[in-house]
């Protein structure tokens, strides 16, 4: 044989060995960000494996900005997207999407409302065009919006089953004393019947905008798709400014108790209190004390102390919850009646415990090794990978998050975790809600 | 003949080139599973299923046991779940609860979970870690220490688990009635969770002789689908195995359920809000090709909101907050074909039973449109597109499959689907769907008012205070 087609057989065999190998560190996909004319903000990361695409799309307004006494108001021109649109009634959307086995989900939640869809690359344009018509000529038929009311009504008194619900929409009433994150996203009962369509089209008029939005798209396109199908489309959304409204919590300094009575078996608990902003610079720190304290499930002290050792929950932990602006700290817990108080007793100990004594090098570093660890797992999905460089963009992390996290976390001390749970655990001014048959947990 | 080697060269390199691409981004086809997919049975055994996916350098690592509630004797129901637990207890190697903590410290996040046919144990890792998954997950196979200390809290927790699933939820507490009624003889008339009085009285011993019987090589199989090579992986996971000798696969017979002669009807009254309804009817499993017309059938009644219950039920007639299909073909023996609806305040059941019904006799007597059953396929292969995207979930499909018939009845499953015609849809309907073979329960809120609204403008606080 040729000496020269051996030579280019073998070098193209060793291309292809060495392409099979260096798949195994794709830890970290690559996302192109670009700030178009109308302000908004395009994040595109590409991923051929599947003929798909998921695409998410942020509007940086939610119930925090519902007014007072419209409480649900962001949720319904959410849902309200989809329900008709200049060119298309509700029905002829759902079967048009249905049709080409397309999702397309709108909700809203306290700070941000999302728009996504998934759909298949062969069906992208049709996709596309849908995805843009429900966001940019949504006209919120009265008819439509009362039913969504009505629906959305009856959901607030199923939910009304469920203890756990209950406990927290008591919980965040109680903390967040009338501030923007008092209320239940979706509204209440008293709020919801004075919704108007106007008022829909006002908020929608209001704050859908691209400026300050972010749109996501993963999967199966390519640069050159991005710039012949999505651009154009993209550009021509009209940017109109968005005025910042200043926004003020006020927040209940415990010790509080909020008790419900109800015919069940279970006490379901909230033990909490203030928390932090996402924008926080002590929030890594707080994620490692967090989740030695009650986050990091079989690793964590609440769930060894309550479960493990006294088999007293099949549930229990403790999270940061974090927002734009200030959030909470919960301690959530199920357990029988007669076990309320002990547990209760419990988790305040152990609050008291990681403020007062550091906590172990052992059990710091294993905590470590997990967040670093399981980092990628946060990004082995069209969906996920879309929602977390949302998320990226939008707390204004920087796309070499992924780089960075693992520094973040590692540089965390024993000083620092005893650091930020003295300084964002109040024990002693906590909340708690107490959903239960308040007689057999003795705390009529 | 130079001119012919140099085009030939151009070409092999292209090809080669073109084959090169084709390697680093070929998806997964779905008709191709059997090829992609690589098994193998270990002589004491064990089967062991290998899917490899390169997209992330993630790995999830699962391990099956044929033990389900279906195979618990009357008198110590939950028995499946609570050894589950267990499984976390410890071994000679592992203390209590280290096993997820083992895992976590590697990066990984674990879990399990028991149903009607099957316990499962998963770990989900980076591709470099494996190890720790086959020298944790061989040991407690068969090396548990159960002991009664961990037995005595781990009962409790289990106790709190049925608590919050099914003494505090009205719904729950209705299909545990429903399946009880529904099924008069089969293990699946009673809850995975268990009965509270079975969990009471349930003793080590009993967890010990079950743990005997089912837990053994020739009982389980290993799914490992992502990041590995199957030449590397497999010479371990035979070493991490190979110490069991063969055990005798347990006899998985169990009762059949008789032919159902008639309607059934049960109420649950119970402290709730709105009513439920719900309606089950006997059906066959993946062993009958019918299985996959009924498939088609849940997606043509439930499937996204042009579905027919929620466009009739939910938007037109404004009858139900929601109303659901739900069917799987993955039973290892024949179940039940559910619809459920939940009625809007103020309506009454009567009336939304009846636009069940009416939804039933329209699938019988009305052939669907080409069209409408073209959007019904269309919607259940992209649906199983977007599914490819998780290896875990491309795991659990393949194991259920095992479960269930065997694994290899994956690649049949959207060809069986789009060979389903209007006429099978009408037949099926006609042949099961019927309310002789079915159960109806329904929730009725204490205070006993069907379907009346609360007082307008009633306040939280106020109303919940009882």
């Amino acid at each position: 044989m040729n000496a020269k087609i051996l030579k280019t057989i073998m070098l193209i065999l060793l291309l292809v060995c060495l392409c099979l190998q260096s798949n195994v560190s794709l830890a970290l996909p690559s996302v192109q960000r670009t700030v178009l004319p109308n302000q908004l903000v395009l994040l595109v990361c590409e991923d051929h494996s599947l003929p798909f695409v998921t695409i998410q799309l942020l509007i940086p307004s939610g119930s925090n900005r519902d007014p007072s006494g419209e409480e649900g108001l962001s949720y319904l021109t959410a849902k309200g997207l989809i329900l008709g649109t200049l060119k298309r009634n509700a029905t002829v959307i759902n079967e048009e999407l249905d049709f080409i086995g397309a999702s397309l989900h709108s909700s809203s939640g306290r700070d941000y409302a999302t728009l996504n869809i998934r759909v298949l690359k062969k069906d992208l344009e049709k996709g596309l065009d849908l995805f843009m018509e429900v966001l940019t000529q949504p006209t919120f038929p009265e008819e439509e919006v009362k039913r969504e009311v009505q629906k959305t009504l009856a959901a607030i008194q199923s939910a009304e089953d469920d203890p756990g619900d209950v406990a927290e929409k008591e919980f965040q009433k109680a903390l967040f004393l009338g501030s923007p994150y008092a209320h239940p996203v979706e509204g209440t009962r008293e709020s919801l019947p004075r919704i108007t369509r106007k008022a829909v089209l006002q908020f929608f008029k209001t704050y859908y905008h691209p400026s300050n939005s972010i749109f996501t798209i993963v999967g199966d396109i390519t640069s050159d798709e991005v710039k012949k199908i999505l651009l154009p489309t993209l550009i021509s959304w009209p940017t109109v400014e968005i005025h910042k409204r200043p926004f003020q919590s006020t927040f209940a300094k415990g010790p509080e108790t909020v008790k419900i009575n109800r015919n069940i078996t279970q006490a379901n608990m909230i033990l909490g209190h203030q928390g932090v902003s996402r924008e926080n610079p002590d929030y890594y720190a707080l994620t490692v004390m967090n989740y030695i304290l009650g986050g990091g499930g079989f690793s964590s002290r609440l769930v060894e102390e309550i479960r493990v050792k006294r088999g007293l929950a099949y549930s229990v932990g403790s999270f940061f919850d974090v927002g734009k602006y200030l959030g909470s700290f919960q301690i959530v817990l199920q357990t029988k009646n007669e076990s309320a108080k002990e547990a209760i007793t419990l988790s305040l100990q152990e609050m008291e415990r990681i403020q007062k004594n550091l906590v172990l090098e052992k059990d710091l570093e294993r905590t470590k090794r997990y967040l670093i660890g399981s980092f990628p797992m946060r990004l082995n999905t069209q969906g996920k990978l879309a929602n977390f460089f949302t998320q990226v963009e939008y707390y204004g992390l920087g796309l070499d998050y992924p780089e960075k996290y693992p520094s973040f976390i590692q540089s965390i001390s024993r000083e620092d975790v005893l650091r930020v749970a003295q300084k964002y655990l109040h024990p002693k001014n906590a909340i708690l809600v107490i959903v239960a048959n308040l007689k057999e947990a003795g705390m009529e | 003949m130079i001119q012919l080697i140099c085009i030939a060269k151009k070409y092999v390199t292209t090809v080669l080139i073109l084959l090169l691409f084709g390697l680093l981004f070929m998806p997964p086809s779905e008709a191709g599973l059997r090829e992609q997919v690589f098994e193998t049975v270990l002589p004491n055994g064990l089967k062991v299923i290998l899917l490899e996916n390169h997209k992330s350098p993630l790995v999830t690592f699962q391990v099956w046991y044929r033990v389900g509630s279906r195979n618990e004797p009357w008198g110590k129901t939950g028995m499946t779940h609570v050894l589950e637990h267990m499984m976390f207890k410890g071994t000679e190697k592992t203390g209590p609860e280290e096993f997820s903590r083992i895992i976590q410290e590697n990066g990984g996040n674990d879990n399990a979970f028991t149903s009607r046919d099957y316990t499962a144990y998963f770990q989900n890792l980076s591709s470099d870690r494996i190890q720790v998954s086959l020298d944790l997950e061989s040991d407690r196979m068969q090396n548990l220490l159960l002991r009664e200390e961990d037995f005595r809290t781990e009962r409790m927790v289990v106790m709190e688990e049925r608590r919050l699933r099914t003494e505090d939820n009205p719904t729950g507490v209705l299909v545990e009635q429903l399946q009880a009624s529904a099924f008069q003889v089969h293990p699946y008339r009673w809850p995975i969770i268990g009965r509270m009085e079975d969990l009471k009285r349930l003793t080590l011993d009993d967890l010990k002789e079950y743990y005997k019987t089912y837990y053994n090589p020739s009982n389980a199989f290993l799914v490992v689908v992502g990041d590995f090579k199957k030449e590397e992986l497999l010479p371990r996971i035979a070493k991490a195995f190979s110490s069991y000798s063969k055990g005798v696969a347990p006899n998985q017979e169990r009762d059949k359920e008789p032919f159902q002669m008639g309607e059934r009807r049960i109420f649950v009254k119970k402290e709730a809000q709105l009513p439920t309804i719900l309606m089950a009817y006997h059906v066959p499993n993946l062993h009958d090709p019918d299985s996959y017309v009924l498939e088609v059938i849940a997606t043509l009644l439930s499937g996204g909101k042009s579905s027919r219950l929620y466009q009739n039920l939910v938007r037109e007639k404004k009858l139900v907050l929601r109303a659901d299909a739900d069917y799987s073909l993955l039973s290892h023996d024949p179940y039940l074909f559910y619809l459920s609806a939940e009625p809007l305040p103020n309506k009454v059941n009567a009336e939304v039973e009846k636009a069940l019904d009416q939804e039933i006799e329209r699938l019988q007597r009305e052939l669907v449109s080409e069209r409408e059953l073209e959007k019904v396929k269309n919607q259940m292969e992209a649906s199983f597109i977007f599914g490819q995207d998780s290896i875990f979930y491309q795991a659990m499909v393949l194991a259920q499959h095992e479960i269930a018939f065997g694994w290899r009845a994956i690649d049949d499953y959207l060809p069986s689907i789009r060979k389903v015609t209007p006429e099978d849809i009408q037949r099926v309907a006609k042949k099961y769907l019927i309310s002789d073979n079915r159960t109806v329960g329904i929730l009725i809120p204490l205070p006993p008012k069907e379907g009346k609204p609360l007082p307008e403008g009633t306040s939280i606080k106020e109303k919940i205070i009882r």
